[in-house]
């Protein structure tokens, strides 16, 4: 019995020592492959893809529908009257606040978008690579992203901070200004033209894109000669036309056509691979819907379309009720809202959640109205007019004639209108050529001036980086 | 380490090597040992010369010859269940001894983790439960039987089938981490113990404070739940079966409106926005909830014998749980086989205890949604067409009738966007099956009478199985009585690679987990003269989470059940397998306890825990120490009470100790990949082919466990000769790093929220328990127990960019909870209604939110800046119960016994999002359609049938309760015939009635998302109905 006891005892020490040991709490990890166990090196070209794809999230396909298009006079909230989507009642009635959901939504997006350009440009810089042609690109494509991201942040919210230099100082708007000129300067110095990409790369932004950005920019700023100077660059380089039947452009078979200078890319077939439900949330709502009917035209639009007898884009632009779509689809006369948006519509995946529709953000067209805009002002009518009625002739409308610069103006911020609508460039005009107080109280809507013509900083934002002052009037 | 707890083997090892002289001039002593009560004799008592290894028991009549080295010497008797006893020599040469038992004495053993405590010993804060209360009340969890029972310790139940109760102790300490408390079965740390069957449990411990829970460190922030499962006792077999079936129904109904109020509803809600108007002329008044509920039924069996010699004991069980819900076909069952056997070898110097359990549940769950959607869709529309087909709620929006068919130039609408419940239970085909094999090994070397020596080895093996069949095609031409299916064949054939127009589709998953854990720890266990000295070393290893997971899918198997295999589905679509095995988690601990007293008056209770996880691997600081102390005055021992004719027992408690969480999450990896529709990723090229891109992620910020302080001070009081019982404790529990989900600043480059900890959390609570007992004449006794408990929880600081964390999302873009400084977790956040808008006027003149309309609720604009917006919602307390109590009443008299439990909790709020979530078109409940806003001056309280959807003050309800929660009568003869010792006849009766103002189901919401205080705990969405279970039962004992 003793020896037994004396075993047992002999054991529970050597099971003592045997218990310790970090070697026993160092665990391998199974489900999670560890960093350094990773046999991958990410190359450049995949965080610049990273920056690209951002422009596919949900933010792009239901907050910026309300920024963009909802809130001006374009469209309204569309869908039932009890679904809100949010708060898309509030952009569409200008009672939003800094609270608002969609305006922290499109500003946390484009820093985001930002954030993944610099970290893209600064992860090229570093990498170990010969082409060095190729690395210049590639930091060219981010940058020209990232400065489209500042473009709209400095539209909507003047002084806005400048992620790379500070999280809680607003630069001042000029400032932010220089900053995007200097990205898109590089992009157009280092960027492939748009024939000069191999087939595969189609998508990417070219040369031409940030010209044409460019161009827009100065405009904004109205520095009319150089808009006119960049605008010039895309039209005589001859990689861009008209030759495309407008109401084909929004199709599958318009993808990229002769007048595409920038659109994001969405892929229907599986992987399918698109922003987020674009078309789903446009998409026809109730009997024979596909979707969850938001962002609808408003009798104004079909109105401004009328009142030029402007058949071919009201059509191309805006699904009726009742009407018969032009690959087959049958929209009941009962549908939720009178009419939907036909530049969202997707024949293949109308309400699938991942669809096939390019969100065109640059065309010919508009580097057309661009020039027209900025030449007037330059006092040139005879090449403004003749810009502008290169548009109206594809559209089948008379030539505008008149000499007057005032009347002129007037005609080719109505042809922007109507050419663009619901291409997300409403409000920025608006806001842009100071005819949103007029135009938005012309539709009963509370529109504050002094206060609107910037949304608001993020109540969250400010929370937590209180620095930072709200913009007036909020 | 091991130099650590060198010290410690070494003064073991000292008094392990003082035994074993032996001295000249043995004597021989004999005698017979005697029961004090019955003084009949006992056989098989272990009687032992102190300080040596020569002993010997006692034979069948109880008598014993043992030859001792001196007339000095002094013999220690031992004996299961009785009190030890030593009695020196002293030169007799014989001793008669009678032993006294301890059940008899009074004195109850809690377990303590690594060991047992008698209670009047306890300085902490522990409750332990016995078999009789854990059975008294059925259930097939044993916690669900205690609602109410244990003060400080919030049962929530779960009333369907194969459902679980949640349980928290004094309150919730974390946002994020585990919330559940450890469980210790038979020494093997598990997460639950929904495979063991009640009948099967012994002992229930629940050890609350700091003090007690400290032994199991890093794990027992919320409390620590040991379970001792019954074992055989010498003697011959006694068998027992208990068997008891029931049927089930609705507790509490809610009453919808029909389909008059329906339609006056729908038009009033449709004249205010400009849609179609309903007709009167109507065909169908459908009771959605008589349509989907039907009488569900539950049946237990159980048997079990046990019995043993001196060297073995043996406790066999069988138990069958069956339970149909009340939906059609979901149905729950599981069976579950234990054996316990403890054996005694070499003169009891080795005792080997193993115990084993299998438990087999099948699992056919159905879509709780269902009553969502009972609740929702209009009484208009029919379950089922007269030509079979499922009701759906098609309009003809032109004639305002409800029917899916139109004649020319008529259109049809829908009523609203919710489909027919039949259908989501009708065509949900989940299966789930799992296996759990339970045990443990155990063997106790007593090497002294002192010294013992435990190593335990415990094992659990998880497989579960489960399926999902999802008939696709089905269901879509269900959706809509014009649907064919030569259509969807059609678009199947147009469609030939999108899964949307498969067949079905199938889902099969495999589970298996496993988990281990070793043991060993040295216990001593000595007085001398009036110091009493018991103290604990020992250390544990463990691995857990070790496993895989298997999961296939497949479309368009046949339909037929029986065919449901992978291998048969269709080529067409791309069949998936996702595999992946699990990262194991390892811990290891070192741990020693001293409980120590002076002559049973003053007592100190030490405790220290050195804990390391795999878990925080990450950064290599794996252990962290977990230290507590306990003090307690038992002062009805005291010299000075001796003549004091009050108390019979007095005792005053404290305690203070830490404790961990180490289940928190952690944060991912810094690069973002995906392989599907990921916003990583992007098309380019004329065929837009997809390429795979990265981003940067979160800030990778180590984090470590919570860490719990906890703070205990309790008295235990018995008087009137110990009839009346009362036991107070209260407590303060601060987690002080809580870990929180941090957004990063929304102009950052960061992406996804990340953990960080950044948050202070302090629990304080009062727990009472009282308990009257007592017998009126030789037939008559009653007991009567009460409990009740108080808890307040308080976010005390946050650090600064923390604040913020949102949640109690409503399903409809709207969220309904906010952590702040000065309120609780999981607090309630959101605009203040303060009437109801009466006409455009009143809209115009006012702040109001924006598309406001007449009869629409009306929200306080808090900071007066004339906007309404978030900065305008107001904190609305908590979900969590501020109090709970219980009243536990049992009478017998002669055979028949009776018993009556309630159970109450207060001080918190629910929010009924049924009622508020609304699209339009959905049905209401009476009380809404009558109290309704109906034009300029009806009410200023309630909306009108136009309103919206936003999360408002108006919405919560007050969430007390008071249910009785058990009544029983039984009846038990005795001696029916020979070997039937007793035989209970019972009836009894589960949740027969309720008080409470809530106007749903119930405001006892089981925990939809794993009771997330950030989630949809608190929200009625699609809860399960209480039930109210009626059950006749037999209890047989025999020999």
């Amino acid at each position: 019995m003793r020896k037994l006891k004396k075993i047992t005892f002999v054991l529970f020490a050597t099971l003592l020592l045997v218990g310790c040991g970090d070697s026993f709490l160092n665990v391998d990890s199974r489900e999670d492959v560890e960093e350094a166990d990773r046999d991958v090196t990410y190359t450049p070209n995949e965080f610049v893809i990273g920056v690209y794809g951002n422009f596919t999230e949900f933010t792009y396909a239901f907050s910026w529908l309300g920024v963009t298009e909802i809130i001006s006079d374009n469209a309204n909230k569309g869908s039932s009257p009890s679904d809100t989507g949010t708060d898309k009642h509030l952009l569409d009635g200008l009672t939003f606040s800094s609270t608002t959901p969609s305006i922290e939504a499109v500003w946390t997006e484009w820093y985001q978008t930002i954030g993944r350009a610099t970290y893209a440009i600064e992860y090229t810089q570093n990498f170990e690579m010969t082409d060095e042609t190729l690395r210049s690109r590639l930091i060219a494509e981010a940058r020209f992203l990232r400065a489209l991201c500042y473009f709209n942040l400095v539209r909507y919210f003047g002084d806005v901070p400048l992620q790379e230099q500070s999280l809680t100082v607003r630069a001042p708007k000029e400032e932010v200004f220089d900053y995007i000129i200097a990205d898109f300067e590089y992009a157009v110095e280092n960027l492939p033209g748009k024939g000069e990409y191999p087939a595969e790369e189609l998508g990417r932004a070219t040369s031409g894109a940030a010209e044409a950005y460019l161009a827009k920019v100065y405009l904004v700023k109205e520095n009319w000669s150089e808009s006119v100077n960049y605008a010039d660059m895309v039209i005589n380089s001859g990689d861009y036309s008209l030759d495309q039947p407008y109401e084909t452009i929004w199709r599958e078979e318009g993808e990229n056509g002769a007048g595409s200078i920038f659109e994001i890319q969405a892929r229907g077939k599986a992987t399918a691979h698109g922003i987020q439900q674009y078309s789903a949330t446009q998409g026809a709502r109730g009997t024979s819907g596909w979707g969850w009917g938001f962002n609808t035209p408003t009798q104004d639009l079909v109105d401004a379309y009328d009142s030029e007898g402007d058949e071919i884009r009201k059509n191309a632009t805006i699904i009726f009720a009742g009407e018969t779509l032009f690959d087959g689809r049958e929209v009941s006369p009962n549908t939720e809202n009178p009419r939907y948006n036909e530049k969202a519509y997707s024949s293949a995946n109308a309400g699938d959640g991942d669809g096939d529709k390019n969100m065109r953000l640059m065309r010919y067209a508009e580097v057309l109205l661009i020039k027209a805009e900025a030449e007037n002002e330059l006092g040139n009518t005879t090449v403004a007019l003749d810009a502008l009625n290169q548009v109206r002739a594809r559209v089948e409308l008379d030539p505008v004639a008149t000499a007057d610069q005032a009347a002129l103006r007037q005609a080719i911020w109505k042809e922007r209108r109507l050419e663009l609508a619901f291409e997300h460039d409403r409000w920025f005009d608006l806001l842009r050529t100071g005819q949103a107080a007029e135009v938005m109280q012309a539709h009963g809507k509370p529109f504050i001036e002094g206060k609107h013509e910037l949304f608001p900083i993020p109540e969250e934002q400010l929370r937590k980086t209180p620095e930072m002052k709200q913009n007036p009037g909020y | 380490m091991v130099k650590k707890y060198g010290f410690i083997l070494v003064s073991f090892l000292v008094l392990f090597c003082c035994f074993g002289y032996a001295q000249a001039q043995e004597i021989e002593v004999s005698g017979v040992v005697t029961d004090a009560q019955t003084n009949e004799t006992l056989p098989g008592v272990n009687i032992l010369v102190q300080g040596t290894s020569r002993g010997t028991i006692t034979d069948s009549d109880g008598s014993y010859t043992l030859t001792v080295p001196d007339a000095n010497s002094v013999l220690v008797f031992t004996y299961i269940g009785y009190a030890r006893q030593e009695v020196p020599v002293n030169g007799r040469e014989e001793i008669n001894i009678s032993m006294t038992s301890e059940v008899l004495q009074g004195e109850e053993l809690v377990v303590v983790g690594y060991g047992t405590q008698e209670v009047s010993d306890v300085t902490g804060s522990i409750k332990r439960v016995g078999p009789e209360e854990i059975t008294k009340q059925p259930s097939l969890t044993a916690t669900e039987a205690l609602q109410g029972k244990v003060a400080g310790v919030n049962i929530i139940q779960n009333d369907a089938p194969g459902g679980t109760p949640t349980v928290i102790m004094r309150g919730l300490g974390t946002a994020l981490g585990g919330r559940n408390p450890l469980y210790i079965v038979d020494g093997v740390p598990v997460d639950d113990i929904n495979n063991i069957s009640p009948s099967d449990i012994e002992s229930i411990n629940f050890l609350k404070d700091a003090s007690a829970a400290s032994i199991y460190g890093l794990r027992a922030a919320n409390g620590v739940i040991i379970v001792e499962t019954k074992q055989g006792s010498d003697g011959a077999p006694q068998f027992t079966f208990d068997n008891y079936a029931g049927y089930t129904s609705v507790l509490n109904e809610v009453n919808m409106a029909d389909a008059g109020q329906y339609i006056t509803y729908f038009n009033e809600e449709n004249a205010a926005v400009g849609g179609f108007q309903l007709s009167q002329n109507q065909q169908y008044n459908t009771d959605w909830f008589d349509e989907i509920i039907n009488r569900g039924y539950v049946v237990s069996s159980t048997a079990a014998v046990s019995g043993g010699s001196d060297n073995i004991k043996y406790y066999v069980s069988y138990n069958l749980n069956k339970e149909e819900g009340l939906l059609d076909e979901q149905t729950f069952w599981r069976q579950t086989f234990r054996n316990n056997n403890s054996y005694n070898l070499f003169d009891d110097f080795l005792t080997i205890d193993q115990n084993l359990s299998v438990s087999i549940s099948k699992e056919n769950p159905k879509p709780i949604g269902a009553f969502n959607t009972a609740y929702r869709q209009s009484p208009l529309v029919p379950a089922f067409y007269p030509n079979g087909r499922y009701g759906q709620a098609f309009v003809n929006q032109t004639t305002g009738v409800v029917t899916y068919q139109a004649g020319p130039d008529e259109s049809i609408g829908r009523l609203n966007s919710h489909g027919n419940p039949l259908t989501a239970i009708a065509f949900s085909n989940d299966e789930s099956n799992t296996i759990t094999l339970q045990g443990n090994v155990s063997a106790n070397f007593n090497l002294t009478d002192y010294l013992t020596f435990t190593s335990r080895l415990g094992g659990t093996r998880f497989y579960s199985d489960q399926r999902q069949f999802n008939p696709i095609r089905a269901s879509y031409i269900a959706g809509d009585p014009n649907r064919t299916i030569e259509q969807y064949m059609q678009n199947k054939v147009a469609n030939p690679n999108s899964t949307t127009w498969a067949n079905n589709s199938l889902v099969v998953q495999n589970t298996q987990t496993y988990r281990w854990n070793w043991d060993n720890f040295l216990n001593f266990n000595d007085s001398f003269g009036k110091h009493n000295i018991d103290a604990t070393i020992g250390y544990s290893s463990e691995e857990t989470g070790v496993g895989k997971r298997f999961e296939g899918l497949a479309y368009d198997v046949p339909e037929e059940e029986q065919y449901w295999n992978l291998d048969l589905g269709t080529d067409q679509y791309e069949k998936t397998v996702e595999h992946t095995n699990f990262t194991p988690t390892t811990l290891l601990s070192y741990f020693g306890r001293i409980q120590y007293n002076y002559d049973r008056r003053y007592y100190v209770t030490g405790t220290l825990r050195r804990d390391g996880s795999s878990q925080f691997a990450n950064n290599e600081d794996y252990y962290e120490l977990f230290p507590s102390v306990g003090l307690g005055w038992t002062i009805s021992n005291e010299a000075f009470m001796a003549d004091n004719n009050t108390f019979d027992f007095l005792k005053l408690r404290a305690s203070w100790g830490k404790l961990g969480n180490q289940n928190v999450p952690f944060n991912s990896t810094v690069i973002l990949t995906n392989t599907g529709s990921g916003s990583q990723n992007y098309v380019f090229g004329p065929d837009q082919t997809l390429r795979f891109g990265a981003s940067v992620g979160s800030p990778a910020r180590d984090i470590s466990w919570e860490i719990i302080e906890e703070y205990n001070f309790g008295a235990d009081v018995e008087v009137l000769e110990s009839r009346l019982s009362l036991t107070a404790d209260v407590y303060q529990k601060t987690t002080e790093n809580l870990i929180l989900q941090v957004n990063p600043l929304p102009n950052s480059p960061f992406e996804g929220s990340y953990f960080d900890q950044g948050a202070e959390v302090v629990n304080k609570g009062l727990e009472l328990s009282l308990g009257w007992s007592d017998t009126i004449g030789d037939d008559f006794s009653y007991n009567i127990g009460t409990s009740f408990s108080y808890n307040t929880n308080e976010i005390t600081s946050v650090e600064t960019g923390f604040e913020g964390l949102t949640g109690g999302s409503l399903n409809n873009g709207q969220i309904s909870k906010r952590l702040e400084e000065g309120h609780p977790l999981g607090a309630w956040w959101m605009y203040e209604a303060v009437g109801v808008w009466q006409d455009e006027n009143e809209i115009a003149n006012n702040p109001s939110i924006g598309g406001a309309l007449p009869g629409h609720l009306r929200y306080a604009d808090l900071n007066d800046d004339g906007v309404i917006d978030e900065r305008d919602k107001k904190f609305f307390g908590s979900y969590i119960p501020k109090y709970n109590y219980g009243i536990n009443v049992g009478l017998s008299y002669k055979q028949v016994d009776f018993s009556v439990d309630a159970f109450g909790v207060g001080g918190n709020k629910v929010y009924d999002a049924l009622n508020n979530t609304r699209l339009g078109g959905e049905n209401i409940r009476e009380e809404t359609f009558k109290e309704r806003w109906t034009g300029q001056g009806s009410t200023n309280e309630h909306p009108g049938a136009n309103r919206d959807a936003v999360a408002s003050s108006y919405y919560l309800e007050d969430g007390s309760y008071l249910r009785i929660n058990n009544i029983t009568l039984g009846y038990t003869v005795n001696k029916l015939v020979d070997h039937v010792s007793s035989v209970r006849f019972y009836l009894s009766a589960q949740n027969p009635f309720m008080i409470t103002d809530y106007p749903g189901f119930t405001p006892e919401l089981a925990s939809v998302d794993g009771g997330r205080p950030y989630g949809q705990a608190g929200i009625e969405l699609s809860a399960y109905p209480n039930t109210r279970t009626l059950l006749l039962g037999i209890n047989i004992d025999f020999q």
